[in-house]
């Protein structure tokens, strides 16, 4: 912007002053203030009434401390051109500054009582104490002005700042509350300047105090709830925040999205009681509105995530299923959804759910199957139907009937060619010709699948092959390792006893074959899968007592530590288990977790 | 089938303990940081141990014993189970005539406090992240604690990304974020609580208080902007070198000639920036390398080696794996050489540049030791950028160095012959 642009220098007439000027500017840019000083002092005396000279000299004079020489100048200005409030608050900073602090106050003050109704003047007297950093005085200032007649709003958001800033948390609040009271669409911006300061508990919680209070006088008020529901939550006060919700949704006969939201943020915080209440508040107030099938959903994913929140898990031994209830809810909710929505965008991906739920929790099979081949029928081609297929095929596996689920894999395969699902197609036909004993065109398949070695499979694929490569014999028709095999399978079909005596007679058979170790340990996971927990620790202990140079030995280790832990919440053993590794599996893969485990389990509170 | 009383055999425990154990901190040591915590930790519960100066990149040979190697095990600390012959010949060749170097014996765990803000502030001190990775307890102090007399209860003072002079880290354009405000808040309160008008003069008092602890004996450690800005503070106690942007008065139009040096611990004649919105504190950095040289490929700095049995404060400070260190940049990236005070020893350098990156002098009674740069394993660390995750820099030479510090209070004094 042009120096010459502005009112200021309306007045000058002499180009040579307006030279002179610059030069003194360059002066200054340069440091050299006694000569700027010198021309301005100069051009101020030749043009006493210019605004422009009288500015800069004064701004010079205060740049290098010489306050006394900058308050005289205003007396000056004032004596000639009669004393403005504006020039009396200049000259009460300048004062502040010399270090004159009383004298500095005094002005102030009589500026204000020579216009104790100016609003303006209170605003200019203000804007002098905050440049000085003087903030308390500026907020005795600012009350002042918020109580004329008049004066509305327009102080408040600056003062709550100050109140903030000067640590009065519970004024700033309620200042923030006159400021809603006014403007209720103020919410955001007073959300956003509230959150400066958030990060620290008294602020929240001395905020909350005041407009809880505010809330019980004027309860209609729907700016002051939101900002209730907001504290709380930011409080991670949930239970509060969700009643502040709730009562917000009736007070405003809300379509119910504002409570949906919320619901969904503390689901995702884990508070997993609250975030149900306010899902099934949303269905239970506005079970017509679209927010309802949402609503009905969040519920089936909130109980899945409790469910492996909460470790919830089935373990079969014969007949005895454990109760797993948030999985079963949200079975339940999405069998509700399946049929309350069908034309939903969400209904494929749902069903899926179901099947999923059906054959990996629950191990319903035909449930589970007829889920699945409803997505896969489904004439809407979605995202879930490749994996519904894909899971169908697995399923079949679980069933046992292992030609059918080949050829679901081998029709994937030959539809997608490439990808992630490809290749899973791919390992499970390699699984699927290892259960059938047929080793080599498994070893030919894992070997494709190492090829490419970013898929998710591929690690699994190389233990196939490893598994393949050095187990082979001792007869032509590698019995041991068929039965293995067999054992696999029968683990993955969710028949641990089963899988147990085929291992047993494995053992019994070829004590002495490669294979002894990893028919223990498959053991110890049966063992394991079937609630015999004491058994699967002594049994994981065996492996690694029996075949200490096994690849097997530090895994059997650590899961062992981990059923001492996890499932027989024996925290010491644990420990001892996973020290044994440590000192004896030094550079093992699961040294790292173990360590981490110990720390967690002494209370150490580091990783 | 019968299967072995395999429960008895997975608790049991390791075999019979041999008597000292040596951690080795060169190539070999799978965790350099944590390392320091554990012969922290030994000191700690009382045993003495033994710093190997320059043998193996700075080794600690410790009493063994089960509970020693347990948690070293625990730590991931790699370790060697010596008998008394081994431990023997380890001294004998560490103390071998001709050879550069020591046994230093460490016996005392000194009390350590970190000078930081309770208030998180959106960038990493490498410091904080350098004890509690490496498990060294510390206590956290800041203003208030200091001019209350706190200091006295510690042997270390460490400190980070600090601004002594009062213009809160000259980070203006970050003016109206949260975490601003809250520091301004949070320290102009703190200056109007012990009767001072402007934060600079909070500030200059604690830098004050700091200095007479170091001189009555306390050792400072000090990285980034904590180092400059420490001296700057000192040197400016007789005029005002913060823009009236941060203060609401101008600076001083002759702070340059009323610069008092005398009062500084480590630079001399500098110039302070006077402007708000650079970056920058003072000449004393010499900055980030220009642009086409920013590469932590190139950027680099070398320690010097020194004599361990004469010179082995320097030697423990310097103990490292490797005599080459990747460079970082920080607020403060590199000390300017000409404006170091003779008196300091320098312990590395960007070779070919006028530049200091590690330093160390005696003040008083007690040591200062000042480190550039702001995180050594974060070439460029920005505001808001996450924190360094240490434990996938186990063996960062650059934070051995902020560790190197922790243990050389322990260490007994010796008679020096110099």
């Amino acid at each position: 912007m042009s120096l010459f642009a502005g009112p200021s220098f309306a007045q000058i007439a002499d180009s040579s002053a307006v030279g002179r000027f610059q030069l003194a500017e360059g002066y200054i840019r340069a440091a050299q203030f006694d000569r700027a000083l010198r021309l301005l002092e100069d051009l101020h005396a030749e043009y006493p009434d210019t605004p422009a000279f009288y500015d800069r000299l004064k701004s010079t004079y205060e740049s290098v401390k010489r306050y006394d020489e900058a308050i005289a100048l205003v007396e000056r200005r004032m004596k000639a051109a009669g004393s403005s409030l504006e020039m009396q608050v200049e000259k009460a900073r300048l004062l502040y500054l010399k270090g004159d602090e009383a004298a500095a106050f005094r002005l102030w003050d009589e500026a204000l009582a020579a216009a104790p109704k100016d609003r303006q003047a209170y605003r200019t007297v203000f804007e002098s104490l905050y440049a000085v950093r003087l903030l308390d005085r500026a907020i005795e200032v600012l009350e002042k002005a918020r109580d004329l007649p008049e004066t509305g709003t327009s102080v408040l958001g600056e003062l709550a700042y100050l109140y903030n800033m000067t640590g009065r948390h519970d004024q700033a609040m309620q200042a923030y509350l006159d400021l809603l009271e006014e403007n209720g669409r103020q919410v955001a911006f007073v959300r956003n300047r509230i959150s400066r300061f958030t990060e620290q508990p008294e602020v929240v919680q001395t905020s909350i105090a005041v407009v809880e209070k505010a809330v019980r006088q004027t309860p209609l008020n729907r700016a002051y709830r939101e900002i209730l529901g907001w504290l709380y939550t930011e409080g991670r006060d949930y239970r509060k925040a969700l009643d502040t919700w709730r009562a917000l949704d009736r007070i405003e006969k809300e379509s119910g999205y504002g409570l949906y939201q919320f619901a969904r943020y503390v689901a995702d915080q884990g508070a997993y009681d609250v975030a149900l209440e306010a899902f099934e508040e949303v269905r239970l107030r506005h079970a017509d509105a679209p927010v309802a099938a949402e609503a009905l959903l969040g519920i089936g994913r909130l109980h899945e995530q409790w469910a492996e929140a909460s470790g919830e898990r089935i373990a079969i031994d014969d007949a005895t299923v454990e109760a797993a209830p948030h999985y079963r809810k949200a079975l339940e909710t999405y069998q509700l959804f399946i049929s309350r929505y069908p034309n939903s965008d969400q209904y494929p991906e749902v069903l899926r759910r179901v099947g999923a739920l059906q054959r990996d929790v629950f191990f319903n099979l035909d449930a589970a199957e007829m889920a699945l081949r409803q997505v896969m029928n489904s004439p809407v081609s979605s995202p879930a139907t490749d994996q519904a297929e894909f899971d169908v095929g697995r399923l079949a596996i679980l069933r046992g009937d292992l030609e059918e689920a080949k050829l679901v894999f081998h029709r994937i395969l030959e539809r997608l060619r490439t990808g992630e699902l490809a290749e899973a197609a791919r390992y499970e036909i390699a699984r699927l010709h290892f259960y059938a004993g047929e080793f080599e065109a498994a070893r030919t398949l894992a070997e494709a699948i190492n090829e490419n070695t970013s898929t998710d499979v591929a690690n699994d694929a190389i233990e196939l092959r490893v598994v393949l490569i050095e187990n082979p014999g001792p007869d032509s028709l590698n019995t041991p390792l068929r039965r293995y095999a067999r054992a696999h399978l029968l683990n993955r079909q969710n028949r641990p006893r089963e899988a147990m005596s085929t291992l047993d007679s494995l053992l019994t058979e070829a004590p002495a074959h490669p294979l002894a170790d990893d028919a223990r340990f498959l053991r110890a996971e049966a063992l394991r899968m079937s609630g015999r927990y004491e058994e699967a620790a002594t049994a994981f202990g065996e492996v690694t007592a029996m075949f200490p140079e096994s690849f097997l030995a530090d895994r059997s280790l650590f899961y062992a530590a981990q059923v001492f832990e996890q499932d027989l919440r024996d925290m010491e053993k644990a420990i001892a288990a996973y020290t044994r590794l440590l000192t004896e599996y030094p550079g093992s893969l699961y040294e790292s977790p173990s360590r981490a485990r110990i720390r967690a389990l002494r209370g150490d509170g580091v990783s | 089938m019968k299967y072995l009383p395999a429960f008895a055999l997975l608790l049991s425990t390791v075999p019979a303990f041999a008597q000292d154990v040596l951690i080795p901190m060169d190539e070999r040591q799978t965790d350099h940081l944590k390392a320091y915590g554990a012969a922290f930790w030994v000191i700690q519960g009382g045993e003495p141990v033994d710093w190997l100066l320059n043998y193996r990149g700075g080794s600690f040979l410790l009493p063994g014993g089960s509970r020693t190697e347990q948690e070293l095990r625990i730590r991931g600390v790699s370790f060697e189970s010596l008998g008394g012959a081994d431990a023997a010949r380890i001294i004998a060749e560490v103390e071998r005539e001709g050879a550069n170097t020591a046994v230093v014996r460490l016996e005392k765990a000194p009390r350590i406090a970190v000078y930081a803000p309770d208030q998180t502030l959106p960038w990493d001190d490498a410091v904080l992240l350098a004890l509690t990775y490496a498990e060294v307890p510390y206590e956290m102090v800041y203003d208030e604690e200091i001019l209350e007399g706190k200091l006295a209860d510690f042997d270390w003072l460490h400190l980070h990304h600090e601004d002594f002079t009062g213009q809160f880290g000259k980070f203006i354009q970050y003016r109206s974020m949260p975490w601003y405000v809250e520091q301004q808040r949070q320290a102009e309160e703190a200056a109007r609580r012990f009767g001072f008008r402007k934060v600079s003069e909070l500030k200059l008092a604690v830098a004050h208080t700091i200095r007479e602890y170091v001189r009555g004996g306390g050792f400072l450690f000090a990285m980034c902007s904590g180092a400059d800005t420490f001296d700057i503070a000192l040197a400016a106690e007789h005029t005002d070198i913060v823009p009236a942007e941060f203060d609401g008065d101008p600076v001083d139009p002759d702070a340059l000639n009323r610069l008092d040096f005398g009062q500084t611990t480590v630079f001399e004649n500098f110039t302070p920036v006077l402007n708000p919105a650079e970056y920058e504190h003072s000449d004393i950095d010499t900055g980030p390398p220009p642009p086409q040289l920013r590469n932590p490929a190139l950027d680099y700095f070398t320690l010097f080696e020194f004599s361990a049995r004469w010179d082995p404060v320097p030697t423990m400070l310097t103990q490292n794996h490797v005599a080459t260190i990747k460079g970082f940049v920080g607020q403060t990236t590199a000390f300017r050489k000409s404006l170091i005070k003779p008196t300091a020893v320098l312990l590395a350098e960007a070779p070919g540049r006028d530049e200091i990156r590690y330093l160390h002098t005696s003040y008083g009674e007690g040591t200062v030791t000042f480190y550039a740069g702001h995180d050594p394993e974060d070439y460029q660390h920005f505001v808001g950028d996450p924190p360094t995750d240490l434990a996938l820099h186990k063996s960062s030479p650059g934070y051995r160095l902020i560790l190197n510090n922790i243990l050389f209070p322990a260490a007994k004094k010796k008679q020096q012959k110099t």
